[in-house]
């Protein structure tokens, strides 16, 4: 029939599992080498590492959680010990896993982390509240809460900015102080963002290989790349990591390798919500045989696409002016901030068609995604569909509605072509 | 008593027409204020008709192009309500976003479908420890003020402002005797009949509200009831933001249960705390949203407990149980019920959990879940 598509894979995706696995190990055996241990929600791990403190970002972890095919064991633990299936599912995997831990139940040794000194609970999500209210209820953790309202106008952003600013310095920083019984290491903080713009920077240079066309790399390999913008921030690793991708996406280029063999993709997709962690194969083994490639989106696009924006000399003002000031970062939550940034995607990434993750348990990137569909078809002429699912949790997903969304957007986007 | 209930249950059988009425009557301007924090009294101070937005009773059909099936009823009854233009009389819509994830979809669907010719979106905050919570809320507050003054063309003083929080107070209080008529004889109303005179706070003008529940008040003290022994006090808890299916509340009674008060959005929670007069009302205002009791878990609260709160509304009752009553795809509580369930089985109290949708569930499943809790009570 038509053309056999394949993935060619990236040799440098390879060296990024020791180095997440590093990250883990580290956290898991931190309390053994007497250091502190932090969770955190939102943004706000950063102040944790700035203090030396071993921390995980709960989404970093249902990532990784995900990724190391955990995830169903320890939602059903969390389901065993009272949480609701219809609750976020990054919500039931730190509540099953705590209660793994504390019941004894046996669950993947990898997926144990150390309960925490301090729960950084940044609210940006109003359900993130709720991780912290369960551990500090159920496990008596000290929790250090900090509000992080998302922003609809932008014009509501300069106020808030100043709240968010004022907690940062007010609530958080001396809590941290208090709990690792020094004063706040802003010279630590100052590195970690240096390192974090080096980073972002290469990454970004990385980015420009997806609006090739044919795209030099797929969404996926980006997504599993991400720990060194994210949770392994500050890493030095995460430079030379970058770096030796960014080599060989150039020698693609050179040597006219596309993403998609035999000769690139056929549709170029944009991927909105969070990246279904535990799915990505699933999903990849949707796209592909139909030479569909997913090459940039939202949630992945959230860790600091303007890096020029970090400023190291001032870290704390510069942490709340990448999400409310000139980053703007928190605006991409709200759906008139979507339609701007998919907009801008759509033209700089050539994308033929949306495909919206809507998941079943979270609806933070969810929200009013028809009628964004809806307004960027009319602006841009780009067809979107829905797909319902959830980022680990495989009860809520369906095959066969993936696949009949799936052929109705290629259909859509053929048609449009004649 | 019969004829204010019944002028009762004629509103809120419908609330379109009924607000569409007063808008019309009054001249005023509608605003609709989303569940469950939006303050009021501002609105009312600006010489506006604030009114809580409802469940419908209907079936969702075009809201589904722009929600999906798995955000609670509130939020899939309204958006349907909206898009289907049923809403005509709404001059405005206020939004707090923060309250919810779900709060958050209508900003965008109503500015592109429905254009209210007044929409705001408040960012409350969480009732965090620290001084820049409180000021953050006072800020918000004075922001809402602004525009609302813009909106309106009407000044807001403070004497005007502190005019509202009386008629509001004296709302809360009204409803209260009403409450505490009930506890000593909760045979005198049903349970649908007590959400239904909360439900028609929310959509009338408070001053006539006030009138209403003065003379409802006067037939209550005056009534004699036959107390029934050999029913069961139970305490329904939760509720978020919207109606329960009178079905339901129903369903409790014709079991052997009966309710001596609630802890219930459309019950309670919505008149309690008044605003303090003292002081700059503004600041009074937030005093009133910072108010952790009666908890709400869109609040961010976790130094005090909800089931702690529960009990001790079961215990005041002489009540026997706890019916929590969760809506279908509300995180808030999705979240905080397991923490809420544990405290009751560590504290030896009998609680049962029924999940209700905005489309009507099988009361059959309901009613087996109820007949074995109230056999545990120790009822029929
Ligand atoms: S609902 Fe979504 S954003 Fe909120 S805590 Fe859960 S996964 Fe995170
Ligand atoms: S019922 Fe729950 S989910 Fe629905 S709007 Fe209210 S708080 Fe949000």
């Amino acid at each position: 029939m038509g053309i056999k598509y394949k993935v060619n894979r990236l040799e440098t995706t390879n060296e990024i599992r020791p180095l997440v696995d590093k990250h883990w190990e580290e956290l898991r055996t931190a309390k053994d080498r007497g250091e502190k241990v932090a969770w955190a929600s939102g943004p706000t791990f950063i102040f944790a590492y700035a203090m030396g403190m071993k921390c995980h970002f709960m989404a970093g972890y249902s990532a990784y959680c995900g990724g190391i095919g955990a995830g169903e064991e320890v939602l059903k633990v969390a389901e065993m010990t009272g949480d609701l299936p219809e609750s976020c599912s990054y919500h039931r995997l730190h509540m099953g896993m705590a209660e793994a831990v504390a019941r004894d139940i046996p669950i993947n040794p990898q997926a144990i982390l150390p309960m925490p000194d301090l729960m950084v609970a940044g609210r940006l999500c109003p359900e993130m509240s709720h991780y912290a209210e369960g551990l500090n209820r159920r496990f008596g953790i000290r929790v250090l809460p900090v509000d992080l309202p998302s922003v609809y106008n932008i014009e509501d952003a300069p106020r808030i900015r100043e709240f968010v600013y004022r907690q940062f310095k007010e609530t958080v920083i001396p809590t941290v102080e208090d709990v690792c019984g020094k004063p706040f290491d802003y010279d630590r903080m100052s590195e970690i963002l240096s390192v974090l713009k080096k980073v972002a920077t290469l990454r970004n240079q990385c980015w420009e290989y997806f609006k090739e066309k044919p795209s030099r790399w797929t969404l996926w390999d980006y997504g599993v790349s991400i720990a060194p913008v994210f949770y392994m921030m500050g890493n030095p690793a995460g430079i030379t990591y970058y770096e030796k991708l960014l080599k060989e996406l150039q020698d693609r280029k050179k040597n006219n390798i596309p993403a998609i063999a035999p000769d690139g993709e056929k549709y170029r997709l944009y991927w909105d919500g969070w990246l279904p962690w535990a799915f990505l194969g699933k999903f990849m083994r949707k796209f592909t045989p139909h030479g569909a490639v997913c090459i940039c989106g939202r949630y992945p696009w959230e860790f600091f696409p303007n890096p020029e924006l970090i400023d190291p000399e001032n870290p704390v003002e510069s942490w709340a002016d990448l999400y409310y000031g000139n980053g703007q970062l928190i605006h991409h939550f709200s759906p008139r901030g979507t339609v701007d940034l998919i907009g801008n995607l759509i033209e700089d990434y050539s994308i033929d068609g949306l495909l919206m993750f809507s998941s079943k348990t979270c609806r933070i990137m969810n929200l009013s995604q028809p009628d964004i569909i809806d307004t960027l078809d009319k602006k841009y002429g780009v067809p979107g569909v829905i797909v319902e699912g959830d980022m680990i949790d495989p009860a809520m997903i369906s095959d066969s509605q993936i696949e009949t969304r799936l052929e109705a957007l290629y259909e859509m986007i053929d048609s449009r072509r004649k | 008593m019969k004829n204010v209930l019944s002028k009762i249950t004629d509103i809120v059988s419908d609330p379109y027409a009924f607000v569409g009425s007063v808008r019309e009557q009054t001249g005023k301007k509608v605003i609709g204020c989303f569940p469950m924090h939006v303050p009021e009294e501002l609105v009312h101070a600006a010489g506006m008709l604030p009114v809580v937005i409802w469940r419908s009773n209907e079936a969702v059909t075009w809201g589904h192009a722009h929600v999906p099936a798995y955000d609670c009823g509130i939020t899939r009854s309204f958006v349907d309500d909206a898009v289907r233009g049923k809403l005509p009389f709404m001059d405005g819509m206020v939004f707090h976003v923060r309250q919810c994830l779900q709060a958050g979809e209508f900003p965008y669907i109503m500015e592109r479908n429905v254009k209210p010719a007044y929409q705001k979106n408040l960012y409350l905050p969480a009732l965090y420890p620290g001084e820049a919570i409180k000021d953050f809320t006072i800020t918000e507050l004075d922001v809402f003020k602004t525009s609302l003054e813009e909106f309106s063309g009407n000044k807001i003083t403070d004497e005007k402002l502190k005019e509202s929080f009386e008629i509001y107070n004296l709302n809360r209080s009204l409803l209260e005797r009403v409450y505490e008529i009930r506890r000593e004889k909760p045979e005198i109303l049903k349970a649908k009949e007590m959400m239904q005179i909360v439900w028609s706070s929310m959509l009338m003008p408070k001053e006539d509200h006030n009138k209403i529940l003065t003379e409802l008040i006067s037939k209550m003290e005056a009534k004699e009831v036959i107390p029934d022994k050999t029913r069961i006090r139970v305490i329904p808890v939760g509720g978020l933001c919207q109606t329960i299916q009178p079905d339901i509340l129903d369903l409790i009674e014709d079991l052997g249960m009966i309710i001596p008060d609630d802890d219930l959005y459309v019950g309670s929670r919505y008149f309690a705390n008044k605003v303090s007069l003292d002081g700059d009302p503004i600041d009074a205002l937030a005093k009133r949203y910072l108010t952790k009791s009666p908890l709400c878990p869109t609040k961010g609260v976790w130094d005090i407990h909800w089931g702690d709160e529960a009990i001790k509304k079961m215990n005041d009752n002489n009540a026997r149980g706890i019916i929590s009553i969760m809506i279908k795809y509300c995180p808030p509580h999705a979240c905080y019920y397991p923490d809420f369930k544990s405290k009751m089985d560590k504290e030896g109290i009998n609680e049962i959990m029924i999940q209700v949708e905005h489309e009507i569930i099988s009361l059959e499943s309901v009613k087996t879940r109820l007949q074995t809790f109230v056999e545990i009570l120790g009822g029929v």
